[in-house]
């Protein structure tokens, strides 16, 4: 039967499947609307600045980039030393320089944390941080070539660090980049609207560097990730676990309300409520000396808090269907070798629900990046990144809603930038999204 | 030996200790979560509704003598060019004299132009005008040659600057509600009788209906023959009801819509009047099968059987009952809700008259875009689809679109339904394109919720189905949605109630805060006014402003929107309730 011929003799099923298409529909126009105008806006930028440029600037080696460059190809020689069949060379280096007493191991560990926040290079921060944790795994391939143990040969960490050793390597040796593709993804510098004697028009004062907006999306999305991931997952962990019927009866309820609020009501508490409070550490921070502005009632800190509470009952939620997943036979056999309840939550329960967990974290990640009214509320309306997170800064979220909140002629170049860095947007959450939902898939599958 | 027994001791009580404290600091986090949420309701209620912080909005005008008046405005309400924006000032003349009260109003249109006045004179016929220019900054006297005092006050318009004396008071603007039980104010009674009687008739026929008693069944057993007259008798009741609401005061009105649409209370009468006529109908159906069936008729546990689709019937009377109790026997005025629109200047006098209508329109048109095409493909997914390449590409995209952020739609939305050109279908930032773009927002989630309540029906209805040879659409039809209905519905109004509270797309479509009228939902087809707005862009708008009296009214609106979110949600919990008792018996 032919294609045709089935579709007229099942008029139900064919009325059907063209509904369900309209999804895809929905897809194409969203993708064809944002990629169309994006296009005209980067093509606008690119008649009069080119389309990609850099220059070199090789003193750039020398720098913390360069560093960080050496550093991990020196971990990614180690990395691949150890997976090599016979390693001799670092059998060669003692024991204990591999395995030595768990505390330092620890003590290690926090530094390499820790030095994140207060190293003004990020990438020399994170590649310091991948090198202890190639350090780890290096220490438990040689522990298991001692006391005998499958090895698994995984090629991840060689791929990260050579994605690292390229962006290091970039960052390094340019400096300078410019056209209308390396203004927007790599200059800082935000400035829509230039003081241009047209409005429509471009003009050079104009700057798209679309950076300062998502790094403080991203300090306003992990900031909120702090704050929910801890009491979101505990949260999960008591209501699955510890938590009486009785109360679990009231803290679920409660917890589906909190999640049914209306962003911008969640925008008017941090407004009203949270931004006065944030103020007055950041006052005393101020008097200090650790920040060298004046706090401002509207702050990243502000939004990261209220973004935080938005998303922490998805993440409670999530993790604790995640939980419950988990057979029981686990629980049960951990605590009848003699686990105590605490123990049995730590080591089993978590570690048997772990990727469904971080799907939970995934997909709230991406909630708050997209995340708008509490943000425009919060955050603020200037289009400046920096690391003090007591002043006003703008995501990229909060930019379209302030950017069409006014009175927006269509084809206009600032019409044109809400698409660009709507797209944008567009493809972090999904990016987001297709991890955290195969994450969960997978999880699905295991359980 | 002892060494042992104290060292394990010791681990014991270590490992008590951890216990301890790990469960405790494990409640505390989740506890935790719970105080946000109190804090957010306090901080919300507290500055509008506890502490009780209201306008008091006095006039500026000083009493001169106790017949002469002075007016003086701060605030025209002109713009720049000298047009007048928002309400006109109207100001109301009222006092009792031998001849009876007497009540004058007189519009004041405040112009740009210092210096320029007119002055009123009131005496026993009346004031000699009705509508008065005066330039902004300027004194303008009321004379009255009255030999009683006249009270002034202003109606409507911007309010003009409070004095330090502050009197006489013009208004108190408070956001304050009146429920009435039965009768209002003035001892009239707020419903129709044969609104009440329909309430009270449905509210023992499912009594009768749950409960059967064996006297009451055989009472009906009766006129168990005249059903069909019955239920006319209760259908014309419905019509009676209806068509006494109508009222025709004005022959120019008769070409007015608005005057051949009931009202909600009489509608919802009929309703009652035709549920009870449908129950009862179904009641004596089924004593007339147990009569057949050569029963006794006082075998409630077989009539409750034999009368089919009992719960569905039920269930809808129920939810109309706990409807029109609300609505035919109460009169709920709450003037922040119904009555006032924004004010330019004064926060206390605004309310979200506007933003309320809009909402609803917004919602019924995202409703009626999505949800039959959301339905549609859920049933396809789950019912139709064979597992290849399509269907999985379908699926991943309704997953993903769940996911993308709102804003994203709002794009979606402004470059589609709004813009002209291209692509676009250039209905403006109208009622219309926010409802499309809000329908579109909504189907993802529909579809998922739906998929999920497909699922959750046995196999073995859709077998038993196919088995006595049922077609795969009567089998959807007929078996798989009727038992997965109510988690459809379930699913829709939380993703209504989702996409209520959005209001990042309303701001990229174009919704504007100042609106001193209804919006008109088609006016984007017919060419009416487009402007529109929701609560949700309204409390942003008011959050916004600088002043602190507008956020008591974003808190008030935020409370209102709850409260709405809240009852949607709680219509849904009771929805799921009935589906999984069902499941269950």
């Amino acid at each position: 039967m032919s294609f045709l011929q089935r579709l007229t003799k099942d008029k139900a099923g064919t009325i059907l499947f063209v509904m369900s298409l309209s999804v895809i529909l929905i897809t194409l126009g969203i993708i064809q609307t944002l990629l169309f105008e994006t296009i005209t806006f980067f093509s606008d930028i690119a008649e009069h600045r080119g389309w990609f440029s850099f220059d070199w600037d090789f003193s750039g080696i020398l720098s913390a980039s360069g560093f960080a460059c050496l550093l991990l190809v020196v971990a990614l020689f180690l990395d691949r030393e150890s997976k090599a069949v016979k390693g001799t060379l670092l059998s060669s280096i003692p024991l204990y320089v591999w395995n030595p007493h768990h505390g330092i191991v620890k003590f290690v560990f926090a530094v390499a944390v820790l030095q994140l926040l207060f190293n003004d290079s990020f990438l020399l921060g994170i590649s310091i941080l991948f090198c202890v944790i190639v350090w780890r795994s290096i220490g438990k391939i040689q522990m298991k070539r001692i006391l005998g143990g499958n090895i698994e040969i995984s090629n991840i960490w060689r791929n990260i660090l050579s994605l690292f050793i390229l962006i290091t390597v970039f960052d390094a040796i340019t400096m300078n980049y410019s056209g209308a593709l390396g203004e927007f993804f790599f200059q800082n510098q935000w400035t829509p609207t230039g003081a241009c004697e047209d409005r429509r028009s471009l003009c050079e004062t104009m700057s798209f560097g679309v950076n300062s907006l998502l790094l403080t999306t991203l300090q306003v999305a992990f900031g909120a990730l702090v704050i929910a991931v801890p009491l979101g997952v505990g949260c999960a962990i008591y209501l699955s676990e510890y938590a009486p019927p009785r109360l679990a009866a009231v803290v679920k309820p409660t917890l589906e309300i909190l999640a049914g609020i209306p962003s911008v009501v969640y925008g008017f508490f941090a407004f009203i409520y949270i931004g006065p409070l944030v103020v007055e550490f950041g006052e005393y921070a101020f008097a200090n000396g650790w920040i060298d502005q004046p706090p401002n009632v509207l702050n990243p800190i502000n939004g990261a808090i209220v973004v935080g509470i938005m998303i922490l009952p998805l993440i409670a939620s999530m993790s604790e269907d995640a939980l419950r997943a988990v057979p029981n036979e686990l629980r049960e056999g951990s605590l009848a070798l003699g686990a105590t309840k605490i123990e049995t939550t730590m080591k089993v329960m978590i570690q048997a629900s772990l990727s469904g967990i971080i799907a939970s974290i995934i997909l709230a990640l991406s909630r708050a990046v997209g995340e708008t009214m509490a943000v425009t509320l919060a955050v603020g309306t200037v289009a400046v990144y920096t690391s003090n997170m007591f002043v006003p800064a703008q995501t990229m979220t909060a930019y379209i809603a302030q950017r069409v909140g006014g009175d927006l002629p269509f084809g206009e170049i600032g019409y044109l930038t809400i698409f660009a860095v709507g797209l944008y947007l567009f493809a972090i959450t999904l990016c987001l999204n297709l991890l955290g939902n195969k994450v969960l898939s997978a999880y699905r599958e295991a359980y | 030996m002892k060494d042992i027994d104290k060292l394990q001791k010791r681990s014991r009580k270590l490992r008590n200790l951890t216990e301890r404290v790990g469960s405790t600091s494990l409640a505390i986090a989740g506890l935790i979560g719970l105080l946000f949420l109190g804090v957010l309701i306090w901080q919300i209620a507290e500055p509008t509704f506890i502490k009780g912080e209201q306008g008091e909005i006095t006039a500026v005008s000083e009493w001169i003598p106790e017949s002469d008046y002075r007016f003086e405005w701060d605030f025209p309400n002109i713009d720049e060019n000298g047009n007048l924006t928002g309400d006109p000032v109207v100001i109301r003349f009222e006092w009792d004299d031998e001849n009876g009260s007497h009540s004058h109003d007189v519009q004041i249109n405040v112009i740009q132009t210092r210096q320029i006045k007119t002055d009123i004179y009131i005496d026993s016929n009346g004031v000699d005008q009705t509508e008065i220019d005066v330039g902004r900054k300027t004194k303008f006297y009321a004379y009255s040659a009255l030999s009683v005092p006249v009270t002034v006050e202003q109606i409507s318009g911007p309010v003009p600057n409070a004095d330090d004396t502050g009197y006489p008071s013009v208004n108190t603007f408070v956001i304050s509600g009146d429920v009435h039980v039965l009768w209002d104010d003035e001892n009239e009674q707020v419903f129709q009788l044969l609104e009440l009687l329909a309430w009270a008739t449905l509210l023992i026929l499912i009594i009768v209906f749950t409960w059967p008693q064996e006297n009451v069944i055989s009472l009906l057993s009766k006129i168990e023959s005249y059903k069909k007259l019955v239920w006319g008798v209760f259908y014309i009741l419905a019509a009676l009801t209806l068509s006494l609401s109508f009222e025709f005061s004005d022959k120019a009105d008769i070409l007015e819509l608005e005057n051949y649409l009931p009202t909600l209370d009489a509608a919802l009468g009929a309703l009652c009047w035709a549920m009870c006529g449908t129950i009862l109908y179904r009641l004596l159906e089924g004593i007339e099968r147990l009569k057949n069936l050569k029963r006794e008729i006082h075998e409630t546990s077989r009539l409750k059987h034999s009368i089919s689709n009992r719960d569905g019937i039920l269930m809808w009377s129920r939810m109309l009952l706990f409807t029109s109790t609300i609505f035919i026997p109460l009169l709920i005025d709450i003037p922040f809700l119904t009555e006032r629109y924004q004010d330019i200047f004064v926060p206390y006098a605004s309310g979200i008259r506007a933003a309320f209508y809009g909402t609803i329109w917004v919602m019924l048109i995202a409703m009626v875009v999505s949800i039959p095409i959301s339905v549609g493909a859920a049933i396809y997914l789950e019912e139709y689809a064979k597992p290849n390449r399509i269907t999985k590409l379908i699926q991943a995209l309704v997953t993903n679109l769940a996911g993308v952020p709102s804003i994203v739609f709002g794009m979606f939305g402004l470059a589609i339904f709004v813009k002209q050109g291209g692509i676009g279908w250039g209905l403006g930032p109208s009622v219309l394109a926010a409802g499309l773009t809000m329908g579109v927002m909504a189907m993802p989630i529909i579809v998922l919720g739906g998929q999920e309540a497909l699922r959750s029906v046995p196999r073995s209805v859709r077998e038993s189905a196919y088995g006595i040879g049922c077609t795969r659409w009567q089998v959807t039809k007929d078996h798989v949605l009727p038992s997965a209905m109510p988690g459809i519905m379930t699913g829709t109004i939380l993703a209504m109630s989702r996409i209520m509270g959005e209001a990042a797309p309303l701001v990229v479509v174009g919704a504007t805060a100042m609106i001193l009228f209804d919006p008109e939902p088609l006016a984007a087809l017919n060419g009416g006014n487009l402007n529109f707005t929701v609560i949700p862009i309204q409390i942003y708008f008011w959050t916004a402003e600088p002043d602190h009296a507008w956020h008591s009214m974003a808190a008030a609106a935020s409370i209102t929107l709850i409260c709405l979110l809240i009852a949607m949600n709680s219509i849904a919990i009771v929805l799921r309730q009935h589906f999984r008792k069902r499941l269950k018996s």
